[in-house]
């Protein structure tokens, strides 16, 4: 994760844009606050343009 | 037999392949026997206006090789496209996007900034940039327009077969000959190369894929016989087709991932990240840490060739025609 | 006034294109020969590591 984490830094890509976390079947509260958590801060940065045009 | 019609062209492309052909040596002359050559701006003299008199699907086969990187390269493999029956992305750059996708890192900004009024050796007082049109004494000149990002050929036109390899090897040029010769293509889409990774072709010794530590190129002499990836140093067989005979790893160098990815993987990048951590043993913060400082530049080891094919295709750009806020300083790479 | 126009030039190693413009006269009043093409090796070399730096300048020709 932190080995992709750099590669993606050099490609511009936030580290918040990522995340690993482990949840078992039995968490249901905690997949989704933890999914929660995400989108909001997935929002909070915008979207993601690629830029690929030629 | 009616000899058919071979067009080479080169967009964003150092040579090397068209060399690669020539290196062929003698076989060469199987190809001028089967074949005649409507367009190699290298060895002959046919011109643009020569291909926009053909009529459509006039040539047989076309061989483009290097990335399009300005309007001028997309034009002609849009030209080629059009007067081809079969057009073929011939080594790294045509098929996914190879040393010059480097520049999917950067922008044009930059680029020319660097080229055009940073270079040291450059005399450019009046800081002169191309444009794309531009008059001079009276005289109206075009150019053409360098794009922002690199692409592959078949982010622009379709393509029926790719050929890999920086340059491709002199064997998967004659194999191409030889089907050419026979008729005996494979099924539109192949690449032609091997399906399988370069490791199953490699012939070193693959004992315990165990690492506690990478090792740059110059830091240790490995040993021949065992594996590279074990030994610490980062190869990229793994993630790379095979069909190249491991040239590189006769010469005990590592893999640079010249063929691509191989069948089945659609990123070779991050198939390599995937590879490389896999096998190091981290036991903790620091021992991630110093897997960090000793894997150096991730992006440009992992999408050497690669950068235009891979799913991002690119480094997220600043506003256009800005230069980026903060300039990547040199250190933040280079890590020790 | 008349143009002459060579597109690709052609049997050497790289991109070019040569624009001749003519006077009434029909000789050459001015010649120019552009490179269409920059593929940017001075920017994104800056900041890869030192080893790859062979591996990436003889990519900048292959003759």
């Amino acid at each position: 994760m932190p080995l992709l984490k750099k590669m993606l830094a050099q490609l511009g890509v936030e580290d918040e844009r990522v995340r690993l976390d482990w949840v078992s079947a039995s968490e249901g509260d905690r997949f989704a606050s933890i999914v929660n958590e995400m989108t909001a801060q997935i929002k909070a940065l915008g979207p993601f343009h690629r830029n690929n045009g030629g | 037999m009616t000899k058919l019609k071979l067009a080479l062209y080169w967009a964003s492309s150092c040579g090397g392949c068209e060399i690669a052909v020539l290196d062929t040596n003698e076989k060469i002359l199987d190809v001028v026997a089967i074949a005649d050559i409507v367009l190699w701006p290298v060895a002959v003299d046919f011109k643009y206006h020569h291909i926009e008199a053909m009529p459509d699907s006039a040539i047989d086969v076309c061989l483009f090789n290097g990335a399009i990187r300005s309007s001028e390269h997309e034009k002609v493999a849009k030209l080629l496209r059009a007067k081809s029956k079969v057009m073929a992305a011939f080594g790294s750059c045509a098929c996914f996007g190879g040393i010059p996708s480097l520049g999917n890192l950067t922008n044009r900004a930059e680029i020319f900034h660097t080229v055009y009024e940073e270079a040291p050796s450059n005399e450019n007082p009046s800081r002169t940039v191309p444009k794309t049109a531009t008059t001079v004494d009276g005289h109206h000149l075009e150019l053409p327009e360098t794009y922002d990002t690199v692409m592959t050929l078949e982010q622009v036109v379709p393509v029926e077969y790719f050929i890999p390899g920086c340059p491709p090897t002199v064997d998967l040029i004659l194999k191409v000959v030889s089907a050419l010769a026979n008729n005996s293509l494979p099924p539109p889409g192949t690449v032609i190369a091997s399906d399988k990774s370069l490791c199953e072709e490699c012939y070193r010794k693959k004992e315990d894929k165990k690492i506690t530590r990478v090792w740059r190129p110059h830091q240790i002499v490995p040993d021949p016989e065992k594996c590279l990836l074990e030994q610490g140093v980062i190869c990229c067989g793994p993630a790379t087709r095979g069909g190249c005979g491991a040239l590189c790893i006769k010469a005990n160098m590592p893999c640079e991932g010249c063929f691509g990815p191989p069948a089945g993987v659609l990123d070779q990048g991050a198939k390599l990240v995937s590879a490389i951590a896999s096998i190091y043993q981290a036991s903790g913060e620091e021992d991630v840490s110093r897997m960090l400082d000793e894997i150096v530049d991730p992006v440009g080891r992992f999408y050497r060739f690669g950068l235009a094919h891979s799913l991002l295709r690119r480094k997220r750009m600043t506003p256009p025609g800005t230069l980026s806020a903060a300039k990547q300083p040199l250190a933040e790479v280079t890590a020790r | 006034m008349n143009k002459v126009t060579i597109d690709p030039i052609t049997r050497l190693e790289g991109h070019g294109k040569i624009e001749i413009f003519l006077n009434d006269e029909g000789g050459v009043e001015n010649a120019y020969l552009q490179i269409p093409e920059l593929r940017g090796f001075e920017r994104f070399c800056e900041g890869r590591p030192v080893e790859e730096m062979p591996r990436i300048t003889e990519r900048i020709c292959g003759v």
